[in-house]
């Protein structure tokens, strides 16, 4: 089995049982966060709306950002990575809110905080883990050479989720709010919002308590009370309100 | 070890929190070959019915597990372990259940045969890689039957009755039409909504993880689809719009308009006759009947839109509410697609046709330093044009790197018309000093092509990029007409004191060419700086030739008049090349740079035989800086400098005497005007508390304008001669503020706006300066209820004040004021009611005299008809008090001009609109 990651010191965090048998327990994982433009602006323009489709001819299909998440033990946190180099940016209006959030999650004591820059407010969302009822599916993918098996959820009752966990991470982890599954989330698909994130590189680098700290500035809010100011203020909104209550509150 | 199994302690912790059952399961992980036990394996409990995950846990570092707490309940227990099968069983837990597992045995996967399944095959069924095809034809349905009940034939698949499919055991969850999404991601719109002999096969796939193309619903991973291809006679259809309107007073308003699509073919025909100012389609229709807009991204990610009008003025813009129009258009568009899309081409054709009556009063005054002329002239006149046009657009992709577009515009035009006057001037006495009466006409054509090539190509290093534009722009007019004026002049004492008769043919052929070519190179000099280099090449040449011919004794016109006659050329080439540096950062994004022209100018008099030449060095420096407070506010600042170069009327050496009371005369040494400009903006918006505020300012000022000298005699003739000046500047500001009141659920917004500016010229040889000012506020509520009613109402008060250096004791102050006020009411059984008032006032001065307010009140009443509501009646009443005038009212230097105009006043109509469609495929329903 090829895999993909950087061992910087095998030894202190890999336990070798046999050959074949790798657990990891602590690193850092890279995940591509990937949007297809076009398809939201299919999803935002109503049949006869051509100039919101004349403007794919403008934009890029993909808006790819990098995210990293620390893991150690039962703590994860996920926050923006490098930044992308690329002569065609996507206009600030058409990037939406929420797309630099920093996650913290105490998986043990199924604790969350995170800090989400939603239009001109920086909110610190303390509340607990989202629990999903995922539905386990016979079906694998490889994802950077982790063999992963497919789960379901449905999150805000409609909204479907698609991740790949693989059980060689010990940690009941993933990107942004998702987790609960046996083994870490390397990718995540919401056909919905037409995102994805898919690791794209693991690091056994060493996670100093530092790197999962928890963010501590924001606005105190949980997130029952930001849904509610959300529905109130984009209420006129339409169709582009609905996808970005979406967006802020994956 | 010591982790995982603090980890397996809290996970178990955690699960138990808060439930008392007390069933458990527990049991030993080990390798049956190896015979080994096997530790952090997991071992989830799924429930059985809908495979969710219950629990989980990990062995531990003896290949142990236990699971607590456990509610009863019937489960799948999924053990995994990486490179072993999958151990899956079914578990049945009471609330008293102590399973003990024991050992589980894994197998390593290589040990594993894996089963293979042969299909049967059908001739109307194929197998094409992975992929089973179904020929439809070949499975019976009944006629007009939709695709669901054909799906239901066909074997290995099953329907149930909310529509959901299932294909080879496996719910399908996609249904696609010629690989597209058909109306969003809800398979049953295309299996109910599309009939079964639309279709030419079914194709059935798992569509895979890893295709190159990411098809957006599709995550990636295995997913049960179904393909629907229909047959190349189905992929067609037509929508469309009609809309009949009549009333009394040949009043009429009757469009069309019907595109057909079949495939990527698209073919749309439109037609209008109107007289009620309609001229051309309106934005929204103009975008479905193909033409649209373009839209394209500043630096900083700023969007604007470009039209796609191409200069062509002769459209819904060429009617401004002057005159009684009656208009006639047609037009035709045709796009395909080619080559999966790579390759587009638009094009279309249009037809239009204008007419317009009117009758108008002109008053204006002249300030000069001792004295005040006032001319009182009133018109009726004429017009008629008629214009054939042509566009294309055609797109080619050549690869995921380079592009090339090819747009090509042009139209022919004929145009005629009279006008006819008649006026007087008084003097600051109140003596009469000139009566006038002018009659002209003219009929002309006139051409325009404007052809594009823009090539793009991106490197493989993200940022550079290489572009290459060339364009051509060509514009001719040629009229032939004549003028026929009479001047009567008298002294303080009322006798003449001359009497001129102008009787002229006059002949103008006028023409302008430009050629432009530009390349444009950018590359990264880091992550977010780039340089951006260009070189353009400009060509444009003016050629206007004038002729005023008096009339001989014989009573032909071929007496050539020096004076009014002129044959000039005016080129201009143009070098520039230039340098900005470009930095594109989260918070920050600014540029920097400049270009260098080289521009040489030469003049030719082709009746007097003479060439002058000209050249001009000068730098455009521009810098602009953008700050994004966060992605809803933003800070922007920019300078730039340009030149501006006269037009060939501004510099020919002749007089235009088309209004032989008002003379000008190009001055062949003028030179090109340059102006700076500073701007500034600042935008932000609040989403939670929806609060927006603006600010914007402007300041340029003008080196060398190109300003008038004007001289005035005592009769008030004017002749106006085009010079340079300096110290002309303009300026304005504003702010605004809107904020969403929350008990009353209403926005409010409130604006106020300050503009000045300094015009220096010319009067009688002393020098003017005319200083205008004009501050405004406005302010505005809205409310609305989605289909119950909308409801705005705003406002603008603004002072306007001006002074001329040349005349202090002259000052023009007033005030102006305007409501507007919509409301639309949606009543039950259909009914909407639509209210719209306009209400002008303008304060009246020591010289417009005129009561110029206008209440204009515009209402319809209509009813939805039809399946859909896809069809409406309406009474339409324009204008419900008969208040609506022409006007307009125009300060400049030392000319003060208002404008009264005949315009369409209160008529009634009443109109049928129909929204039509059907799509071949669609079933009737």
């Amino acid at each position: 089995m090829k895999k993909i990651f950087v061992i910087f010191s095998p030894l202190l965090f890999v336990s070798f049982l046999n050959a074949q048998d790798i657990f990891i327990t602590k690193g850092k994982i890279e995940f591509e966060r990937k949007v297809n433009v076009y398809k939201e602006i299919d999803a935002l323009a109503d049949d006869d709306n051509d100039w919101l489709q004349s403007m794919k001819k403008s934009l890029p299909q993909y808006d790819v950002s990098y995210f990293d998440l620390y893991f150690d033990d039962d703590k994860t946190l996920y926050k923006p990575g490098r930044e992308v180099v690329t002569a065609q940016k996507l206009p600030d209006w058409f990037q939406g809110p929420a797309t630099d959030n920093v996650i913290y999650n105490d998986i043990n004591a199924a604790q969350t905080i995170s800090l989400k820059n939603v239009f001109e407010n920086s909110f610190l969302i303390q509340d607990s883990l989202r629990k999903i009822d995922w539905r386990i599916t016979p079906d694998t993918r490889t994802i950077t050479g982790f063999e992963c098996r497919k789960a379901v959820g449905r999150i805000m009752d409609s909204v479907y989720v698609i991740a790949f966990y693989t059980d060689e991470i010990t940690v009941s982890g993933g990107p942004e709010s998702f987790t609960g599954l046996p083994g870490m989330i390397l990718g995540i698909a919401i056909p919905r919002i037409n995102t994805t994130w898919f690791a794209t590189k693991l690091e056994l680098t060493e996670v100093k308590p530092e790197d999962i700290a928890a963010p501590k500035k924001g606005k105190k809010i949980n997130n029952a009370q930001l849904l509610g100011q959300l529905k109130t203020s984009t209420k006129d909104w339409g169709k582009y309100g609905q996808r970005n209550i979406w967006h802020i509150m994956i | 070890m010591k982790k995982p199994i603090l980890l397996l302690a809290a996970i178990l912790l955690f699960y138990s929190m808060g439930i008392a059952q007390n069933a458990s399961i527990k049991g030993t992980i080990t390798d049956t070959i190896n015979k080994k036990n096997l530790t952090n394996t997991v071992i989830s409990l799924l429930r059985s019915k809908d495979s969710i995950l219950y629990k989980f846990t990990r062995s531990d570092a003896g290949g142990n597990f236990e699971m607590k707490n456990l509610q009863a309940g019937d489960y799948v227990l999924l053990i995994t372990h990486q490179t072993y099968a999958d151990y899956v069983d079914h578990l049945q837990l009471t609330n008293t259940s102590q399973n003990d597992l024991g050992k589980i045995m894994m197998t390593l996967t290589v040990n594993l045969l894996k089963e293979v399944f042969v299909k049967q095959q059908i001739g109307a069924i194929r197998l094409k890689g992975d992929t089973t095809e179904f020929k439809a034809d070949s499975f019976k349905v009944r006629e007009g039957a939709s695709v669901e009940e054909m799906l239901k034939k066909l074997p290995g698949i099953q329907v149930d009755k909310d529509g959901k499919i299932t294909a080879m055991g496996e719910k399908v969850e996609k249904v696609l039409v010629d690989g597209e999404e058909f109306f969003g991601d809800d398979p049953t719109i295309a299996t109910r909504n599309l009939q079964a002999d639309a279709v030419d096969k079914v194709q059935v796939y798992d569509k895979k993880s890893d295709q190159a193309t990411f098809t957006g619903i599709d995550d990636g991973q295995k997913q049960k689809t179904i393909n629907l291809k229909l047959k190349d006679d189905k992929k067609k259809g037509y929508f469309g719009k009609l809309d009949l309107g009549g009333g009394l007073n040949d009043r009429w308003n009757n469009s069309a308009m019907i595109n057909r699509f079949r495939s990527k073919l698209k073919l749309s025909v439109y037609g209008i006759m109107s007289s009620t100012g309609k001229t051309g389609l309106d934005w929204d229709e103009s975008n479905k009947f193909g033409s649209g807009t373009d839209m394209e991204f500043s630096d900083d990610g700023g969007a604007f839109f470009i039209g796609n009008n191409n200069g062509d003025d002769l459209n819904n813009s060429s009617y401004e509410g002057e005159g009684i129009p009656k208009s006639w258009s047609a037009g035709l568009n045709y796009s395909n697609k080619f080559n999966d899309g790579k390759q587009s081409l638009n094009g279309s054709y249009r037809f239009n046709k204008l007419n317009s009556e009117g009758q108008g009063n002109t008053i204006s005054q002249s300030i000069l330093p001792d004295t005040v002329f006032v001319n009182k002239e009133s018109s009726n006149s004429f017009k008629s044009q008629q214009r054939h046009s042509l566009n294309g657009t055609y797109e080619w992709q050549l690869d995921s790197t380079a592009s090339m577009k090819l747009t090509a515009s042009g139209y022919s035009g004929i145009q005629n018309g009279f006008s006819n006057y008649t006026g007087e001037s008084i003097d600051g006495l109140g003596n009469l000093v000139n009566q006038s009466i002018r009659n002209a006409s003219s009929a002309g054509n006139n051409k325009n092509l404007n052809a594009n090539l823009l090539l793009r190509k991106k490197f493989t290093k993200p940022g550079r990029t290489l572009s290459l534009n060339l364009s051509e722009l060509y514009n001719a007019n040629n009229s032939d007409g004549y003028l026929f004026s009479v001047i009567k002049t008298f002294d303080k004492t009322g006798i003449t004191t001359s009497n001129d008769t102008t009787d002229q043919r006059k002949i103008s052929n006028t023409s302008a060419g430009t050629f432009n070519s530009k390349i444009v190179y950018t590359e990264p000099l880091s992550k977010n700086f780039f340089v951006e280099l260009n070189y353009a090449f400009r060509n444009s040449k003016s050629d206007a030739e004038k002729l005023s011919y008096d009339k001989s004794l014989a009573g032909k016109y071929d007496l050539l008049n020096d004076t009014f006659s002129n044959h000039y050329k005016f080129d201009v080439l143009t070098n520039t090349a230039g340098i900005v540096f470009k930095y594109n950062g989260k918070k920050i994004v600014y540029g920097l740079g400049t270009d260098i022209a080289r521009s040489n100018f030469k003049q030719t008099d082709l009746l007097r035989d003479t060439v002058s030449t000209r050249n001009y060095t000068n730098f455009f420096p521009r810098v602009n800086f953008v700050y994004k407070f966060n992605p809803n506010s933003r800070l922007s600042i920019s300078y730039n400098g340009r030149t501006n170069q006269p037009t060939i009327q501004q510099i020919q050496p002749v007089a235009d005497n088309t209004n032989p009371l008002l003379i000008t005369i190009g001055n062949p040494a003028l030179k090109q005007e340059f102006i700076h400009n500073i701007n500034f903006n600042f935008n932000s918006y609040k989403v939670f508390s929806q609060r927006g505020i603006y600010m914007y300012g402007s300041f340029s000022t003008t080196g060398n304008a190109i300003v008038t000298s004007t001289t005035v005699d005592t009769s008030n003739r004017t002749v106006y001669q085009y010079i340079n000046a300096n110290g002309n500047y303009s300026t304005y500001a504003g702010l605004g503020y809107s904020i969403k009141l929350k008990k009353l659920d209403a926005n409010l917004n409130i604006n106020i706006n300050y503009n000045n500016s300094r015009y220096n010229n010319i009067v009688n040889g002393i020098k003017n300066v005319t200083n205008n000012s004009a501050p405004g506020i406005g302010f505005g509520i809205g409310k609305n209820k989605e289909k119950k009613y909308d409801f705005y109402y705003y406002n603008n008060f603004n002072y306007n004040s001006s002074a001329s250096s040349v005349n202090t004791s002259i000052k023009t102050q007033y005030w102006t004021q305007s409501h507007n006020m919509s409301l639309n009411v949606q009543l039950p059984w259909k009914f909407e009611v639509n209210n719209e008032l306009d209400f002008n006032i303008r304060q009246k001065t020591d010289l417009f005299t005129q009561n110029n307010n206008v209440f204009l009140w515009n209402a319809y009443i209509g009813r939805k008809i039809l399946k859909n509501d896809k069809g409406i009646i309406k009474f339409n009443a324009y204008d419900i008090l008969d208040q609506n005038k022409g006007y307009s009212r125009d300060i400049s230097n030392n000319v003060l001009q208002e404008s009264n105009y005949q315009t369409i006043k209160r008529y009634f109509l009443l109109s049928f609109v129909w929204n039509f469609s059907k799509n071949a495929a669609t079933a009737n329903q």
